[in-house]
């Protein structure tokens, strides 16, 4: 569970939370409150109860958990209402816009019911803990990753992948039926009736299957053919998402299934390594280096002085990245039922966030130096 | 007279580079004609700041007419 939350708060909602910032101004045209106050604020104080939640959760030191709990509600609680509120007045419309609302929504409960375990397993209040982290689940990786996911992908699938856009009619209903089942299997605390979770389950599995499966053929009829980092990371991502589908499906259907608890790690390994790790690294890749660009263009020089976005990463330091991360999620799958290969999965798994880190680090390096000498070049005429 | 910049099959920044490029020898009474398949919403603020109208109208297949032209003065 440390690991988990590890890889959920420290990786995805550092990284989703930071896209927002910059995707409300782009995608949808709204102004966040104060972006650099509400940023620098939210940042440090995350990062805080992110560690004293793993900390609390891997020692067993519930005093860690009670800290980290107001720390959560104080820094997400300010950053889904500066969100929110530029999500509410920009006069954009759309369905990118529509998701990022449902999405942060998703966020405010996935933290209120988080909050909730975490003071049940503090205080040993009489919760039905083992429904509420499937709700809490639920609501992390469906109401607020996926939802976020999804909306950004209208958006940026076409835009940086060269497809036609999504079809209007799926766009349209994805976000308020993903929402509708995911209340629905919320409903599962005050019905513990099992055709009720069958019922939800499935068409929620379809759902996700029908997002995968249309992201891959948008890529796969597309005009021009573009074999970049991005590209495959996004194929890589909905490939898991299918898996996962089909793997979730078997064990809903096959309920004995779900005895063997390494089935469980199967369907962890799937949806946080390879749909969400995988896609959020592909879409950082291409946003990063079009942030550089446009940050520099801003800076008012002429255009012919600001470098090609191509500059800002290597590519072959991002596929060979993208290399070590498949390398590394093959492993991880495999060490579910090899344990022998645990220990060379998770040192494949961190070399691969090192390099990435790396890789983004080096664009962050080139934005400064290609900055400097622009404001250098203004000074001298 | 009207240019035409189909970006719907251009990788980002490549529309917006053109467009910039295309604005600057753009006459007054002329207009810019922009293809995509989403809003660019940075460029919507580069042509609000420098003094540019835009309309926009969205085609059955999602493509996005964009349609800019240099405001008077």
């Amino acid at each position: 569970m440390a690991l988990t939350h590890l890889i959920a708060l420290g990786f995805m909602l550092q990284a989703m939370c930071g896209a927002l910032f910059q995707f409300i101004a782009v995608a949808v045209g709204g102004n966040v409150w104060r972006p650099k106050l509400v940023a620098n604020t939210v940042q440090p104080v995350l990062l805080l109860a992110t560690l004293l939640l793993v900390a609390g959760l891997l020692f067993s030191r519930p005093v860690l958990l009670s800290a980290a709990v107001p720390l959560f509600l104080l820094a997400l609680g300010g950053f889904v209402v500066a969100v929110a509120l530029a999500l509410w007045r920009t006069p954009a419309t759309g369905v990118t816009l529509w998701a990022m609302r449902m999405a942060i929504g998703g966020l405010a409960i996935t933290v209120l019911l988080g909050s909730l375990l975490a003071e049940a397993l503090v205080h040993g209040l009489s919760v039905p803990i083992v429904e509420l982290t499937n709700i809490h689940l639920a609501w992390g990786l469906g109401g607020w990753a996926l939802m976020l996911l999804a909306g950004v992908s209208y958006h940026v699938v076409p835009m940086f992948q060269l497809t036609r856009p999504y079809p209007a009619s799926f766009s349209r209903w994805f976000g308020p039926l993903l929402l509708l089942l995911l209340l629905a299997w919320s409903s599962r605390i005050f019905f513990g009736d099992a055709r009720w979770s069958l019922a939800i389950a499935l068409p929620l599995l379809l759902l996700l299957s029908a997002y995968a499966g249309i992201t891959l053929w948008l890529q796969y009829t597309r005009r021009r053919k573009i074999h970049d980092a991005t590209s495959i990371y996004f194929r890589v991502a909905m490939l898991a998402m299918l898996a996962f589908a089909v793997s979730a499906a078997a064990l809903v259907l096959r309920p004995e299934t779900g005895a063997d608890p390494r089935f469980v790690v199967w369907l962890g390994v799937l949806a946080f390594a390879g749909v969400f790790v995988s896609a959020i690294t592909g879409m950082m890749y291409k946003i990063v280096p079009f942030l550089n660009w446009l940050h520099l263009q801003r800076l008012g020089a002429p255009l012919s002085a600001v470098p090609n976005m191509k500059k800002m990463i290597p590519a072959e330091a991002m596929t060979g990245q993208l290399r070590l991360h498949v390398l590394a999620v093959v492993l991880l799958l495999s060490a579910v039922w090899l344990p022998g290969l645990t220990r060379l999965a998770g040192v494949a798994f961190a070399a691969s966030f090192a390099w990435m880190g790396w890789n983004l680090i080096g664009a962050v390096r080139r934005y400064q130096s290609f900055r400097d000498q622009i404001r250098a070049t203004a000074l001298h005429h | 007279m009207t240019t035409v910049i189909d970006g719907r099959e251009m990788q980002p920044p490549e529309p917006m580079e053109r467009t910039m490029e295309a604005l600057d020898t753009l006459a007054e009474g002329d207009d810019l004609l922009l293809l995509l398949y989403c809003q660019p919403h940075p460029l919507f603020s580069i042509l609000s700041k420098n003094g540019y109208a835009w309309s926009e109208d969205l085609r059955a297949d999602g493509t996005r007419e964009i349609r800019i032209r240099k405001l008077p003065g």
